[in-house]
């Protein structure tokens, strides 16, 4: 007897027409569904991610193979991912193959599915059967724990104002559907065995477990006509999947492909320039179709997972914004507007109908500018969505439309006046230096290996002038020859073009990047992650290409070259902030690490660190804006979880001018002063010279 | 309605003030410049009009250094034509006010609306010169201007938090205390946009009759005070002393 099984078993030829006529309407129904959206996203602009195909396919695939996004800080998820996601890809080419084996080989009198093949065939699909259900049992377990950051409560909205029952009926839909087929499949395949027992199907556990179950139930006399209902009750559900995929949750099986395979690696980072002739017009996106196809793409990849809903930093402040909820905001617009059929949507309340201007009205203002950029939600998006882009296009709306708060106003008109947001004179920029033993070197007249890029808040704010002092003091005892640009150096422009003020920021370029081109050194340093950011990362769009590092690496170097020599073991327990333009923005979260490690302290993380760590707030041109209306600032936050690790961590240490500005606040609003000391990194060096 | 927006620079307090050599008035040459921001608040109230009714609003400036520069940000910000007047070699304020009033005149304005003071005024009294030599009524320290009926509606402000508000004919000058909102902010591209697409009109001013009002006599930063003496002992003790003491000046006798 030859090991095989026999395809469309006990058919009647007619039932067989009818079960291709329906299989290809489902197929039609299943591209219509793609091609709508296909058609919505050749509406958005260029996006310019066609490079490299390859790469980036395998780049995708190599992602979506380990399901790494979705294992990464959690691992329950991650394993249901997996199971689920493989689970499904085998039964599909085990379909595709059962699929080419009778529609295709059968014709040219060939068989691929007997003997030894089928059985392994046989045995492999039993396997991922069941990791497929046990993946989404696990699923279906983590739902039913309501677990907050699958809450699609609104931050912004009260709870009449809207209604996203369509989220969750996709949800349940979503998990049943697949379980159900699943299950069925094992279903068909029991009875088919139980009917006539070949011991050869031993190499289906599953199927053969479940044959011994119907003899016990006394089922398989009627097994022959209980696998013809159980066929097609299987085939209506794949069918019903089927057409479902394009219009529902499911769609992120394909969509979320692409969305990883065209993410830009740079997202967030370097952000995308406006094109002279767009400046005419404005440089903000003003309708739907001024979004690129992969923002399009964007809106439609988000499967509600909420993760950068529980890392927000805004929206664990209390503010409107929920990075989650922006995005499905602009896939509902997008989809009225230009749209593609979406069965499970959101609707809201008539006084909240979605209409008016696109940055201001469907998408709020103050939605918009709760952003601190920090690119937590970036970071963290197992779907490769680059929120942080859209944010930024829809501010560029709001700085055309003069729709800001006065203080912000005021700030961005002071960086334009003045070079820096302190509204104080250029020819006060290095004041800071006076206090010091010897004269920083103006390598826009002598030569200097480092130029120091010191930043406005380094520069002016009087809290930190000090700091600024102490960084020289410490760099010229370790016999580091640097200068700085004095009243040449201009606010660097980073939140400037994160708040969405393009103009202001390629003139804030074009200007530092004469100074610069005229000062005599050889590669920069900068106390400022900001500066550090945009300098490194969008600065060589414009053509300048300068080496750059941050203070804390220059130190680490030196202490390694023995240049810097830390005396003394400082023995204190401390804890270190990451600041996001350092850490996550460009990964440099050893540096000071070691750094500490240098001066004998005991450094203890906190729950969120490194490229997780938590915004203190100021980025984005949030430090110009008004923070009284937040339920807890994120430095608040920030500094109870300092406070979480235990009496013993005496010190909070920095490694950014805004963040020792905003945690020194901090400490002192939430009522910690004195169990907590705000201390920048460079204090600890200094000390620790002794 | 045709509004009328005279704005002007003055010197940026931000920056060190420097008397020259003359001794009766700053050096320009380090000054460095800004518009006025009573203007700026004039300018404001004026667009919040053209967008309640529908106005054209011109600002205008006199020729100086780096002027064009304050009404190209005008034009951004929504005036529909900007004048600058040519020719008046470092005039006073009563001879540019006069210059100003000339060329106001012949664009027939229902409203001029400029900033109630600046920095630099010797007498404050631009928005009053304006009407005299306009010949038509004036209101000034004025916070909203509001167009109703034929005419307008403007609140004037008054010491001690009094507000009164004066139905007006118009031709009026207004001289602004401040707009309803902060003036607009207007994106830096633009401004760059506008210097390159829009042109600034050019007339020339005529002669001028005023005199300047007054002149300075002598230029100077605040002095200090010659020393100050700590007064001790007990409350009687102490305020018998300041007795003693402003006896001693000639204060009191």
């Amino acid at each position: 007897m030859i090991e095989t099984r026999e395809i469309y078993r006990h058919f009647p030829f007619v039932l067989e027409i009818i079960f291709y006529v329906v299989a290809f309407s489902t197929i039609g129904f299943f591209i219509y569904g793609f091609y709508r959206k296909y058609q919505k996203y050749r509406k958005g602009r260029e996006a310019g991610r066609f490079n490299n195909l390859a790469g980036r396919f395998l780049k995708a695939a190599a992602i979506m193979a380990k399901n790494s996004t979705v294992f990464k800080r959690d691992a329950y998820a991650g394993f249901a991912h997996w199971m689920i996601f493989w689970g499904f890809v085998v039964l599909f080419i085990g379909t595709v193959i059962v699929a080419f084996d009778y529609d295709f080989l059968r014709h040219l009198n060939l068989k691929l599915l007997q003997g030894n093949f089928y059985l392994g065939f046989s045995f492999v699909l039993d396997i991922f059967g069941v990791l497929f259900l046990v993946g989404l049992v696990m699923m279906m377990t983590r739902r039913a724990g309501k677990p907050a950051q699958l809450d699609y409560t609104r931050n912004d909205l009260a709870p009449g104002q809207y209604n996203r029952k369509g989220y969750a009926t996709d949800d349940k839909i979503f998990l049943w559907l697949l379980f159900l087929i699943g299950l069925t499949g094992f279903f068909i395949e029991g009875i088919r065995i139980a009917a006539d027992r070949p011991a050869f199907e031993v190499w289906s556990p599953v199927g053969w477990s479940l044959a011994g179950l119907s003899d016990m139930a006394g089922l398989t006399p009627h097994a022959n006509s209980a696998h013809i209902y159980m066929w097609w009750f299987h085939a209506i559900l794949v069918m019903f999947f089927i057409a479902y995929i394009p219009y529902s949750k499911a769609m992120h099986m394909l969509v979320d492909y692409a969305n990883l395979m065209f993410k830009d690696d740079m997202a967030a980072k370097r952000l995308p320039r406006v094109s002279e002739e767009r400046m005419k017009e404005g440089m903000g996106y003003k309708a739907v179709v001024d979004f690129t196809w992969k923002e399009l793409l964007d809106f439609d990849a988000c499967t509600k997972c909420g993760r950068c809903h529980q890392v927000c930093p805004a929206r664990n402040a209390g503010t409107p914004l929920s990075p989650r909820d922006l995005i499905l905001d602009l896939r509902t617009h997008a989809n009225a507007t230009i749209g593609a059929p979406e069965w499970f949507t959101q609707a809201f309340s008539p006084d909240k109908k979605q209409s008016g201007k696109l940055a201001g009205e469907i998408i709020q203002k103050d939605v918009l500018w709760s952003c601190t950029t920090c690119m937590a939600c970036v970071e963290v998006c197992p779907v490769g969505i680059e929120h942080l882009t859209s944010i930024v296009n829809l501010r560029r709306s709001l700085v055309d439309q003069g729709a800001m708060e006065t203080s912000l106003q005021d700030t961005l008109a002071n960086i334009g006046e003045y070079g820096n947001s302190f509204g104080q004179s250029e020819k006060k920029r290095a004041d800071w230096t006076k206090g010091l033993s010897f004269k920083v070197k103006d390598v826009r007249k002598e030569e200097a290996e480092y130029l120091w890029f010191v930043g406005d808040y380094a520069s002016y704010d009087t809290r930190i002038q000090g700091l600024s002092r102490r960084v020289a003091t410490v760099l010229q005892s370790a016999g580091i020859d640097f200068g700085i640009l004095y009243e040449a150096e201009k606010n660097a422009g980073n939140d400037v073009r994160r708040v969405g003020e393009e103009g202001l920021y390629e003139m804030l370029v074009e200007d530092n990047m004469k100074a610069l081109g005229k000062g005599k050194f050889k590669r920069i340093f900068t106390t400022d992650p900001h500066s550090y950011n945009t300098i490194k990362n969008e600065y060589p769009e414009y053509g300048g290409n300068y080496q750059i590092e941050h203070y804390t690496g220059l130190l680490l170097r030196l202490v390694k070259n023995g240049q810097l020599k830390f005396s003394k073991k400082l023995g204190y327990k401390v804890t270190y902030h990451d600041p996001c333009y350092l850490g996550r923005y460009n990964g440099e979260v050893d540096a000071p690490r070691q750094l500490l490690e240098a001066m004998g302290v005991e450094l203890m993380d906190m729950p969120r660190c490194r490229e997780n760590s938590f915004c203190c707030g100021a980025g984005g041109g949030r430090i110009w804006m008004d923070d009284s209306k937040m339920k807890e600032r994120p430095s608040e936050i920030r500094i109870r979880e300092a406070l979480s690790l235990g009496g013993q961590v005496t010190h909070f240490i920095v490694a950014c001018p805004k963040d020792y500005a905003m945690f020194s606040d901090a400490v002192k609003t939430s009522g910690n002063e004195g169990r907590m000391k705000v201390m920048d990194i460079i204090e600890l060096a200094g000390e620790a010279m002794g | 309605m045709n509004i009328i927006v005279p704005i002007k620079q003055v010197p940026d307090l931000v920056e060190e003030l420097e008397i020259d050599a003359s001794g009766v008035d700053l050096d320009r040459s380090s000054l460095k410049l800004k518009l006025n921001e009573f203007d700026d608040h004039a300018l404001e109230e004026a667009l919040i009009l053209k967008e309640e009714t529908g106005s054209t609003v011109t600002a205008i400036a006199l020729e100086a250094e780096d002027v064009d520069k304050i009404l190209f940000t005008a034009f951004a910000k929504g005036a529909d034509k900007i004048i600058k007047v040519t020719g008046l070699e470092n005039p006073s304020a009563h001879q540019a006010a006069q210059a100003m009033a000339e060329v106001i005149m012949g664009l027939s304005p229902d409203l001029v609306m400029t900033g109630v003071q600046a920095v630099d005024d010797r007498d404050g009294q631009i928005p009053v010169l304006l009407a005299h030599y306009l010949k038509i009524p004036h209101v000034s320290v004025v916070t909203s201007v509001k167009a109703e009926g034929g005419g307008v509606t403007v609140s004037k402000e008054y010491g001690g938090g009094l507000v009164a508000e004066f139905e007006a004919k118009l031709p009026l000058v207004v001289g602004v205390q401040a707009a309803r909102q902060s003036p607009r902010y207007v994106p830096v591209a633009k401004v760059r946009q506008v210097m390159k697409s829009a042109t600034i009109e050019e007339v020339a001013a005529g002669s001028t009759s005023a005199t300047a009002g007054s002149s300075v006599k002598r230029f100077f930063k605040p002095e200090g005070g010659r020393g100050a003496e700590m007064l001790e002992g007990s409350a009687e003790e102490q305020a018998s002393k300041i007795i003693q003491t402003l006896k001693e000046k000639g204060i009191i006798k």
